[in-house]
């Protein structure tokens, strides 16, 4: 118990931590409406001129806070930034300015998020499934690697499809995923099923991206039929042959670790 | 000419864009002139007004910032974290509630707040802290459809403003100006849910005004359409105010004007094409946006009628121009301390730009939380005076290079607030075309909460310190004021039932820039939350 004080103590007092934490802190923490420069106080509240538990402050820098604006930051900043920032902030608990006189000029900033570290081939694919500058992309509909919405399938089971088979569920003129709903007001749209509760079916209606999740009562169903008639075409028109290949590589790449080279002509 | 009559009123009603017995959209009607008719409660026996009923959201996180909208009786209220409820508007009684299941880690920065609903064709929309829309059943609040925008967590953006409804479409805005990605409005039909347009608020490349952003830098420009946009069905124009570039104060990577960021766009409400644009802010350093509401009014300029539309900017400016096609018409401030231009031309064109240096603090007025923040402004047909708030207020900002992360926050900066000689809060009638001041109420805090005008001459606000309050519209003096116990962030309304008139009003203490106010306030961080809506009426007897 005394040593865990002490270590505590010890690393609260290592200046090199402090300053390495303040360069950080600057950059993350109080950029925007966010703890305000040296914690004095915006959305997020005030840290300057407050006691916190050491662990406590590791805990929610790493993990963030659930149902806040505070993210956890376990994929932007290392364990060991993490530790200096909370060492920073550990000594901001004896500051009586209401803000530093010198606030530390900010420096590098966390990671990138969504980085992509992974083949090349991969990369390309991984760029062009997340391309926010297309609508629909294929994360319109399709989560991959923890990203992206996922109404369609899991595409990580799509790994152990071949080259062939993944160019025909993309290209294909339809799904086998997918049916035809027949509402009784007329109405009739393809649709994906995920699931009903009560009375309650839950379909996508996938007439044009993004899908829209419908909820619809089981009497106003005229009817649910297995039937080809919906494809990717849309989507797949936003693709070059050469950018499809590079998205079957980044499944392959997120799905099973494998890295492959996909050629086009592969996809036909 | 029984059914003649809907369609007179509805023409009528357009001209003179006037609330009557519902408070049917977030801007009262599509004009936002945020204004009743409704007479019954005046200048004579405000004083008189009592309270009927109060209603507990249960979640004081960010405080209220809703404007309730009521339809034959109804209140529907949308509170923080995507809570809705159908209230009894006569008894405060709940008919339904809907709470939507956020996901359990949002982690981006902008407050889990929810502006408010629109309500159409028997349901009920809302746009969602993870970037849905969705669409309720009126009478159950049962979830019809729900739509994502785009994924939260890539644009770095959500819903936190009101819908806006135009030609049977849905038409949401999204935050996410600080956020490395390219902002947008997208319309979808209320009966399928389906995406029916989108438009960009920056050009992609190719497109005209790319070219006025340098590089990649139009991938992460920022651009957001945070609040709610407004929509004149005569000459089919959804108008919407376009936020700050991003980041917010490093402007080196994105040189050029950056269109359509810190401007008004006119689109097409058909096709969500760009008709017209105005841009009051080329090339922002200051993040200034240019989001908050778009009022519509006809007035005389310069002796010939003109369809205006007035839009006050983050930076303390107000700019009015012909909605018709975007022409400039004037400029005028609404506070007193703003050093980061020394004015601006009669061609519309800021002088003298005062813009912050990298890495060396610098003192800019207002502070970011604005020359006025996003709560609305209030347009009075019979006085014809327009009603907004100003904050006296200002910040060191220290500019450090950035480079976007897609979705990260990209702000390019810190800011630190200062108190100038004269810090605080007003409440100022203004003509609307020349920006002359026909009186001030003056606050100890900035006034956070937007403005109720009524046929009653009345103006209705609140303040930070928990104070609903009545001012005469004509002179400003206060004629009435209630401690509801928490401050004042959302914006009130007044309807009637059976022949009742009501005034209801969100109280609840929160947002963003109630936590920056902490920095030069600091006994402001102690300032109650809460999460209320509280409604008066006089009391049966005297009416």
């Amino acid at each position: 118990m005394i040593a865990v004080a002490l270590l505590m103590a010890q690393a609260a007092a290592d200046p090199a931590a402090v300053a390495k934490g303040e360069a950080i802190f600057a950059q993350s923490c109080s950029v925007g409406y966010c703890h305000g420069v040296g914690g004095s106080a915006g959305r997020g509240p005030r840290l300057r001129g407050r006691g916190f538990d050491r662990t406590y402050l590791v805990n929610v820098t790493r993990d963030g806070v659930p149902k806040s604006a505070m993210p956890g930051w376990k994929d932007r900043l290392s364990g060991g930034e993490i530790d200096s920032v909370v060492s920073y902030i550990m000594s901001l608990a004896s500051a009586t300015d209401a803000a530093p006189a010198n606030p530390m000029p900010p420096g590098v900033g966390p990671a990138a998020v969504n980085a992509f570290k992974g083949p090349a081939q991969a990369g390309r694919g991984h760029a062009a499934f997340f391309d926010a500058q297309k609508q629909p992309r294929c994360a319109t509909c399709h989560a991959l690697g923890g990203r992206g919405i996922a109404a369609g399938p899991d595409l990580s089971k799509a790994a152990s499809m071949t080259p062939k088979q993944l160019g025909a569920a993309i290209q294909a003129t339809s799904s086998n995923h997918t049916s035809i709903v027949k509402l009784k007001n007329g109405e009739s749209f393809p649709a994906l099923q995920t699931g009903s509760e009560g009375g309650i079916v839950k379909l996508y209606d996938l007439t044009s991206p993004p899908p829209v999740l419908r909820s619809v009562l089981r009497e106003e169903i005229g009817s649910i039929a297995k039937e080809t008639g919906w494809s990717h075409g849309a989507v797949s028109k936003e693709y070059t042959a050469a950018q499809l290949a590079d998205i079957v590589s980044y499944i392959y790449y997120a799905g099973a670790g494998t890295t492959r080279p996909v050629k086009a002509e592969e996809l036909k | 000419m029984k059914t003649a009559l809907p369609l007179f009123f509805a023409v009528a009603a357009f001209a003179q864009d006037v609330t009557r017995e519902d408070w049917p959209q977030y801007g009262g009607g599509p004009s936002a002139w945020r204004h009743s008719a409704l007479d019954q409660i005046d200048r004579s026996n405000v004083r008189q007004i009592v309270p009927v009923w109060a209603f507990q959201t249960g979640k004081v996180d960010g405080g209220l910032q809703s404007t309730p909208i009521v339809v034959d009786g109804v209140m529907y209220l949308a509170t923080s974290w995507n809570r809705v409820f159908a209230i009894d508007a006569v008894t405060g009684k709940e008919l339904w509630h809907y709470f939507y299941q956020n996901p359990r880690e949002i982690g981006i920065i902008y407050s889990p707040v929810n502006r408010g609903v629109a309500v159409d064709s028997g349901r009920v929309f809302m746009g969602t802290l993870d970037n849905h829309v969705v669409a309720l059943d009126r009478k159950t609040g049962r979830e019809l459809w729900k739509t994502n925008v785009e994924d939260m967590q890539q644009c770095g953006c959500n819903i936190t403003g009101a819908p806006l409804i135009a030609k049977g479409k849905v038409i949401v805005g999204v935050t996410g100006g600080d956020s490395a990605h390219r902002g947008y409005i997208t319309a979808f039909d209320i009966k399928t849910g389906r995406q029916a347009w989108r438009f960009w608020t920056i050009p992609a490349k190719g497109e005209k005004g790319n070219e006025t952003w340098l590089g990649d830098s139009w991938k992460y420009g920022g651009g957001s359409s945070w609040m709610t946009g407004s929509f004149d069905a005569e000459l089919n124009m959804v108008y919407w105010g376009v936020g700050n570039p991003a980041a917010d104060f490093y402007g080196e990577s994105r040189k050029g004007a950056n269109l359509y960021t810190d401007s008004v766009v006119a689109l097409d409400a058909d096709t969500g094409a760009l008709k017209w644009h105005h841009q009051q802010i080329p090339h922002d350093v200051w993040d200034w946006d240019s989001a908050y509401e778009c009022l519509l009014v006809d007035l005389p300029v310069n002796g010939k009628m003109r369809k205006l539309l007035i839009n006050v900017n983050k930076g303390g400016y107000t700019f009015v121009v012909d909605r018709t096609n975007g022409e400039f018409i004037s400029a005028w401030p609404v506070a007193k301390n703003i050093n980061w231009i020394a004015g601006v031309n009669a061609k519309g064109e800021l002088m003298g730009r005062n813009e912050p240096a990298i890495g060396k603090p610098t003192t800019i007025c207002p502070s970011i939380g604005g020359g006025r923040s996003w709560n609305h402004a209030a347009y009075s047909p019979r006085t014809k005076l327009f009603y907004t708030t100003g904050i006296e207020w200002c910040q060191t900002v220290t500019v450090q290079k950035e480079d976007p992360k897609e979705g990260q926050n990209f702000f390019g900066g810190v800011f630190q607030l200062k108190m100038p000689a004269d810090g605080g809060g007003h409440l100022d009638a203004y003509d609307p075309v020349s920006g002359k001041r026909i009186w001030t109420y003056r606050s100890k805090y900035p006034l956070l909460a937007s403005q109720l005008s009524t046929a009653g001459d009345l103006i209705f606000t609140g303040d930070p310190e928990g104070n609903f309050f009545a001012l005469d519209a004509k002179t400003g003096e206060k004629l009435w004021s209630f401690q509801t116990g928490s401050g004042h962030r959302g914006s009130p309304v007044t309807y009637s039932v059976r022949g009742r008139q009501y005034v209801a009003t969100p109280s609840g203490w929160g947002s963003a820039v109630a936590g920056i106010m902490t920095q030069i306030w600091p006994e402001t961080e102690d300032f109650p939350p809460g999460s209320t809506v509280f409604t008066f009426a006089l009391p049966e007897v005297t009416r």
